[in-house]
């Protein structure tokens, strides 16, 4: 074991690499939901990555944790009832649970050690926070389309909240552009106009004009202009009063300015998240040192060389944050001087009701629709979800998710709810779509091993809340080695090995757990065909037993869990 | 390609104990986590303890057996203070305000005959009758209120709890075969329950006892004609719903009759709605009740006891006597009354959260 | 232009009710012929002349008290259809011997004011308050709003009429602690010592709305009397009505938050006041419209207690008065003409819900 070597500190580098080199990284999760009926230990201990460009597969029975896992990662756990009681989340390197103590996220009921004041600031900032994050770097799908869309809202405007919110600073700039129109540009899109024959292509260089100077709102009198004047010079003036008497003209010094604020409050947000993740690490680093000197003999060779690195750390990040701090200083006093107005009301409506912000928004929303293969886009932005069909509805949730270019995306069994056919289509879609080269990543759910097969690069397998198996596609389709993936493999139908019709499809014996009260050791030995003493005393390792293939079965490997059990 | 697993994983967790006995136990768990409901739940038992008693053994409240005003208004108010100077309290003062019986109030409202004479009411009542019941003081006719009002709550109580039963039995029952069998008759039955919907049920209530005359028992049944349609409608509901699982076309398929499938499986089903309902009417009827008195539809005989008659002379009184207002006369019987229908409302809202599982934490 | 075919729909389907609402008043007429059959015929009579017998015998064959039922029926909905619903008796206060649908026009413009501040207030607080509320189950403020809107269904209207009028009218406790005039105990309006042309035998002229009529007629000091009046009986109504109004939003936003489509807006990354605002609220108003609506048809027939403890003269004040002073026609007006508000109210309803809800499909 390379790690075990390794000192603790270097150990925190490592995993400086490791949160630089994924666009997620799951260390330790915790999930408990608190029911009436008991404590659902929904996820026990459960760290997984997922590389840049990949798709990452999680596969299990219902009810193993797959969704729980996913929406911990974003940390949407409906609360009441769960909790994300332990453990770190990095996306894009920056840990979404650092700003939250462990206090604060056990949450005792009686707030004798937790102000309830300070629980809830300390909440509503991590939304705030948390905000800023979701859709912006993770976009998520879910299962039923017809449950996920507001039936009240039209697909339009449900599609633009993601850009409206993220790239609200892309969409201004294309505003502006409006500052270079001049005359001189007016008349060359008229030659260019009159000097084309076709009808459609004359159209198209409307279009074209229209999108490139953000002419929305006077659309319909440019192509009036287009159409009537014959005089490219006359047409030219024309398109500047049309310009001019829709206040466009008078705007653009306004856009350029709300343009500069929202860069600036894009800054500040990044800023801020810096500053969230070194007071988180600082934090992490004090409770390692705690918990270190409580357990291992005082002066040890680690605890000093953690201890040092505190030190170092500490400086290091001081620095950083007298300077984070002042450069959010800085860019807040600017905001407030480049549009006062916005600073002091920050508030999305004013985002959503500007005409020419919204034009903007729907223009990029429909080429996403149009990406994801939709038929006429702009009927479907004013239609409202019971309208389309499953297929459709999915395919307007996929745009929807895309349309703020995330790093990852997660999809929670997109495809169950929809009818055979229209899932072949979704999932070539999704495979489409993702843009690889660039790094953008996908955590695909499924129970359908056959999915997996399709689209995934590396797999993990869930059972009871635990990962059991984590192997990259081939590896795990052609070695199989935990019980329970060797059970999941022999009842799926197989067509290229023949098997003789009794042992045909296998189905494993009995169900999945009660989390509330989960086996002892691991916790599918109550199912496991190769069972041992040790496997109902002791819970299993995740260990890896040969490069990228990882287990946790005591068949491969004695290492067992160490598990800090929660004191209440 | 589904995982063949994935069938037998439907079926839930599943636990070691009886369902039935720990979904009861589950249950009331939350009702007794439910403080607010609990309480009511006290004070509405403890209601009923004095209306029981009362009818059983009345002497362990005080109250002569077979009490009624005709008793009080002699022993109270003719032979003990017939031309005795009362000292009366002011309430916000505190000083003292003599009277002198024999102020007339002239014909009492509900026209007995006999002129009987008022007597202002009494904070603590007057100094030469110590005893318990005066601890809320007198209302009209110098009757002491504490007792009075207990001795009313159990014609209060029996008559609502008449109405409300008989309402819902009627309208369960109906409700229940009209969602169970559908069509016509379903639509019959709700067209019906449409027009007594649509008339305010205080109106209704009014109508028909215009029609009927005015009475004890005209009350109770144009009280019961217009509760029936709120069951209907709330079991017909339930009963469309009900009828869709699998289990009663199991039942139809093993050869059960229409009526069995109804009583045996439907009706069980529905129930528990209806109980989150009885229970808030419960404190909907004794308001009304005490309405309709208070309007002016003296139902009750005048000797007998009943908050909406205590509630009325004490809002008749209230300006009678002093400068500052009596206000005791119609308060105390009043938030005697309202303690009631909160209670009652408390019980209702921890119920529905019980049998609402949705609601659960 | 589909909207009208859903209209027309709703109105074919409101006959049915509306036969059964006719049917039913007739009953109760023909139920007061066979108890109260000397009140019904009493007011054609003169009680001075001589052949009272032959007088009664004429009555009745006017009134078509000697026809089959099916007959009678017939001819108690051509007088629904002509207007002529009968008389109220002589010594009926305020219409005594008038047209019943006279006393109806000159009550419901009172009754409508009183409605129309009573909505307007609960509704102004709950839209708020209740999303406040909704947005937070559980929280303290949710139960601070949760005993309140229990109590407010509790407690019977007339001891909070009551109570309000102990603390605040005029000889109340409030006014005298603090040594204000206070508010009055009852009324309508204000009387005049020499009315104007536009106020006759205690009604106001064109629309008969007090506070309306004094500012049509620039008589803005009475309307602000007028104001006055109905200060304390809207105060009781509205708070039965924002209890209900909080409770059924309440409910509705619990609802909606628990949906898919507010995780999946949160999982765009909208902030969570606009979540509330927009996803959540959107959702949950409007079925809570719909009951603004039928809450303030309801209100036009159901205060009968509060206007009667107010001395109010509106519609349910006409409705009791025609109850106990004996005037059968009175009463059968009264009780059909709040059904045929709600039924209507009931149509208003559905078309709106329709407008609103892009789910439902006419
Ligand atoms: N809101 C909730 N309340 C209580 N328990 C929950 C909740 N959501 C999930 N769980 C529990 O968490 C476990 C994992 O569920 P889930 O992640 O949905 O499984 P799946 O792998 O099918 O997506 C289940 O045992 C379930 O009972
Ligand atoms: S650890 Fe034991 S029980 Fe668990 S899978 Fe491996 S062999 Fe089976
Ligand atoms: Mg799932």
């Amino acid at each position: 074991m390379v790690e075990a070597e390794l000192s603790k500190s270097e150990q925190h580098d490592e995993l400086a690499k490791e949160i630089q080199e994924n666009n997620v990284v799951v260390k330790n999760l915790k999930t408990y939901f608190f029911t009436s009926k008991g404590i659902v230990r929904a996820i026990e201990n459960l760290s997984l990555s997922i590389r840049r460009g990949e798709v990452y597969g999680l596969v299990g029975e219902s009810g193993s944790g797959k969704s729980v896992t996913a929406t911990s990662i974003i940390d949407l756990i409906p609360d009441p009832p769960g909790r994300v009681l332990d453990g770190d989340v990095y996306i894009n390197g920056f840990n979404i649970y650092s700003d939250l103590d462990k206090l604060v996220r056990v949450k005792i009921k009686s707030p004798t050690n937790v102000k309830v004041k300070h629980y809830k600031t300390a909440l509503r900032r991590h939304n705030k926070i948390l905000s800023s994050i979701r859709g912006k770097w993770v976009s998520m799908i879910f299962q039923e389309p017809f449950l996920s869309m507001n039936p009240v809202l039209t697909i339009g405007f449900q599609l633009t909240e993601p850009i409206l919110l993220h790239n609200l600073t892309d969409l201004i700039s294309s505003l502006v552009r409006l500052e270079t129109f001049s005359k001189k540009n007016a008349l060359k899109v008229a030659e260019a106009i009159l000097g084309e024959p076709d009808y459609q292509k004359r159209s198209n260089i409307v279009d074209q004009f229209i999108l490139d100077y953000s002419l929305y709102s006077v659309k319909k009198y440019i192509k009036q202009t287009a159409e009537n004047i014959s005089d490219p010079e006359q047409m030219a003036t024309e398109f500047v009063n049309i310009a001019q008497t829709a206040k466009l003209g008078l705007k653009v010094e306004k856009y350029a300015r709300m343009r500069d604020y929202f860069r600036l409050s894009d800054r500040v947000d990044d800023l801020q998240l810096k500053l969230v993740s070194i007071e988180g690490e600082i934090k992490r680093i004090r409770r390692r040192i705690q918990e270190l000197s409580a357990s291992s003999p005082a002066g040890s060779d680690e605890l000093r060389k953690m201890r040092n690195y505190l030190d170092t750390r500490t400086s290091q990040s001081e620095k950083e944050t007298l300077q984070i701090k002042e450069e959010i200083k800085r860019a807040k006093e600017q905001m407030r001087r480049v549009y006062p107005a916005l600073y002091f009301k920050r508030i999305l409506s004013k985002r959503v009701r500007d005409k020419n912000i919204r034009m903007a928004a729907e223009k990029r929303a429909i080429e996403f629709l149009e990406l994801v293969n939709i038929p006429a886009p702009e009927a479907i932005m004013n239609s409202y979800p019971h309208e389309l069909s499953g297929g459709m509805l999915q395919r307007s949730m996929i745009a929807m998710a895309l349309s703020s270019s995330p790093k990852v995306l997660i999809a929670d069994e997109p495809t169950t709810a929809l009818d055979v056919t229209t899932q072949a289509q979704i999932l070539n879609l999704i495979n489409r779509v993702i843009d690889k080269r660039r790094g953008q990543s996908v955590l695909f759910i499924t129970h359908d091993l056959a999915v997996i097969a399709e689209m995934c690069d590396r797999v993990g397998v869930m059972y009871g809340g635990n990962l059991v198996e984590e192997a990259p596609l081939e590896k795990l389709f052609k070695n199989a080695k935990h019980p329970y993936t060797i059970g999941l493999m022999n009842s799926i139908p197989r067509h290229d090995v023949k098997v003789d019709k009794a042992a045909r499809l296998e189905s494993i014996p009995g169900s999945v757990p009660n989390l509330i009260d989960p086996p002892t050791g691991c916790r599918f030995h109550p199912r496991c065909k190769f069972r041992m003493d040790i496997c109902s005393e002791k819970k299993p390792a995740l260990v890896e037993i040969e490069p990228e293939h990882k287990v946790a079965c005591f068949l491969y490997s004695d290492e067992v869990e160490e598990s800090v059990e929660l004191e209440e | 390609m589904d995982l063949t697993v994935e069938a037998t994983l439907e079926s839930e967790i599943v636990s070691k104990k009886h369902p039935r006995a720990e979904d009861f136990i589950s249950t009331l768990k939350v009702f007794v986590k439910n403080r607010i409901a609990l309480a009511g739940l006290i004070i509405v038992v403890i209601y009923a303890i004095i209306a029981i008693l009362d009818w059983v053994y009345p002497a362990y409240l005080g109250i002569k057996s077979g009490f009624d005003l005709s008793d009080a208004l002699v022993t109270f108010h003719m032979s003990t203070y017939l031309g005795k100077p009362i000292l009366y309290p002011s309430p916000i003062t505190g000083s003292l305000i003599p009277f002198t019986i024999g102020v007339s109030y002239g014909v009492p409202p509900y026209g007995s005959g006999a002129i009987i004479t008022l007597i202002p009411p009494t904070l603590h009542g007057p100094t030469n009758t110590p005893g318990w019941w005066w601890i809320f003081g007198s209302t009209a006719y110098n009757l002491p209120i504490f007792p009075v009002m207990l001795a009313s709550l159990k014609w209060d109580l029996t008559y609502t709890v008449v109405i409300v039963l008989i309402g819902a039995a009627i309208g369960t029952i109906v409700g229940t075969f009209a969602g169970f069998y559908g069509g016509a008759t379903d639509e019959a039955i709700m067209r019906v329950t449409d027009i007594f919907f649509s008339i305010p049920f205080l109106v209704l209530a009014m109508a028909i006892l215009y029609v009927m005359g005015v009475s004890i028992n005209n009350v109770l049944l144009a009280l019961i004609i217009i509760w029936w349609p709120i069951y209907a409608r709330l079991t017909r509901g339930q009963a469309l719903s009900v009828k869709s699982n699998k289990f009663v076309e199991a039942a139809t398929a093993s050869g059960s009759s229409r009526i069995r499938t109804m009583f045996v499986h439907i009706l069980p089903n529905v129930l528990a709605p209806v109980f989150v309902q009885i229970s808030l009417d419960l404190g909907t009827v004794i308001a009304l009740f005490a309405t309709l008195d208070f309007l002016g539809f003296h139902y009750t005989s005048i000797y007998l006891p009943e908050l909406g008659n205590m509630i009325t002379w004490g809002d008749q009184t209230r300006y009678l006597f002093a400068t500052p207002m009596n206000w005791w006369p119609f308060l105390i019987p009043a938030l005697f009354l309202v303690i009631f229908t909160i209670a009652v409302n408390l019980l209702g809202d921890g119920l529905r959260d019980v049998l609402d599982p949705k609601l659960r934490r | 232009m589909k909207i009208r075919y859903f209209i027309i729909r709703r109105l074919v389907l409101m006959v049915p009710t509306l036969i059964g609402l006719t049917l039913f008043t007739f009953v109760l007429l023909y139920s007061l012929e066979l108890t109260h059959e000397t009140q019904l015929v009493s007011q054609y009579i003169n009680p001075h002349s001589k052949d009272i017998a032959a007088q009664l015998r004429k009555a009745k064959i006017a009134l078509g008290l000697n026809l089959s039922f099916p007959q009678q029926y017939i001819l108690f909905l051509e007088r629904l259809v002509n207007g002529t619903w009968g008389f109220f008796p002589t010594q009926f206060p305020m219409f005594g011997g008038l047209p019943v649908l006279e006393g109806i026009e000159k009550s419901l413009p009172n009754t409508v004011q009183l409605a129309f501040f009573a909505t307007l207030l609960s509704v102004i607080l709950s839209i708020p308050i209740g999303t406040y509320i909704g947005a937070r189950p559980n929280s303290v403020s949710d139960n601070v709003g949760r005993v309140f809107s229990l109590v407010g269904y509790a407690f019977p209207v007339f001891v909070l009429g009551i109570l309000l009028q102990l603390l605040f009218s005029r000889a109340g406790v409030v006014p005298r602690l603090i040594g204000v005039t206070g508010l009055p105990i009852g009324g309508t309006m204000p009387t005049f010592t020499s009315p104007p042309s536009w106020f006759r035998a205690g009604t106001t002229y064109p629309t008969h709305i007090p506070i309306l009529d004094g500012m049509l007629n620039g008589d803005f000091s009475f309307s602000w009397g007028a104001f006055i009046y109905v200060i304390l009986p809207v105060l009781t109504i509205t708070y039965g009505l924002l209890a209900g109004l909080l409770r059924f939003i309440r409910s509705g936003m619990v609802d909606s938050l628990s949906q898919e489509y507010v995780k999946t807006a949160r999982s765009k990354g909208v902030p969570e006041s606009w979540v509330i605002r927009t996803h959540v609220r959107r959702n949950a108003m409007i079925p809570a419209i719909t009951v603004m609506v039928l809450a303030f048809a309801t209100l036009l027939g159901g205060v009968v207690v509060v206007e009667d403890i107010f001395s109010y003269h509106g519609m349910g004040l006409l409705a009791l008065n025609s109850v106990l002073d004996f005037a059968p026609y009175g009463v059968l007006s009264t009780t059909f003409f709040f059904g045929i508000i709600i039924v209507i109210a009931n149509l208003v309803v559905d078309v709106i819900y329709a407008l609103l809800d892009p789910r439902i499909r006419y």
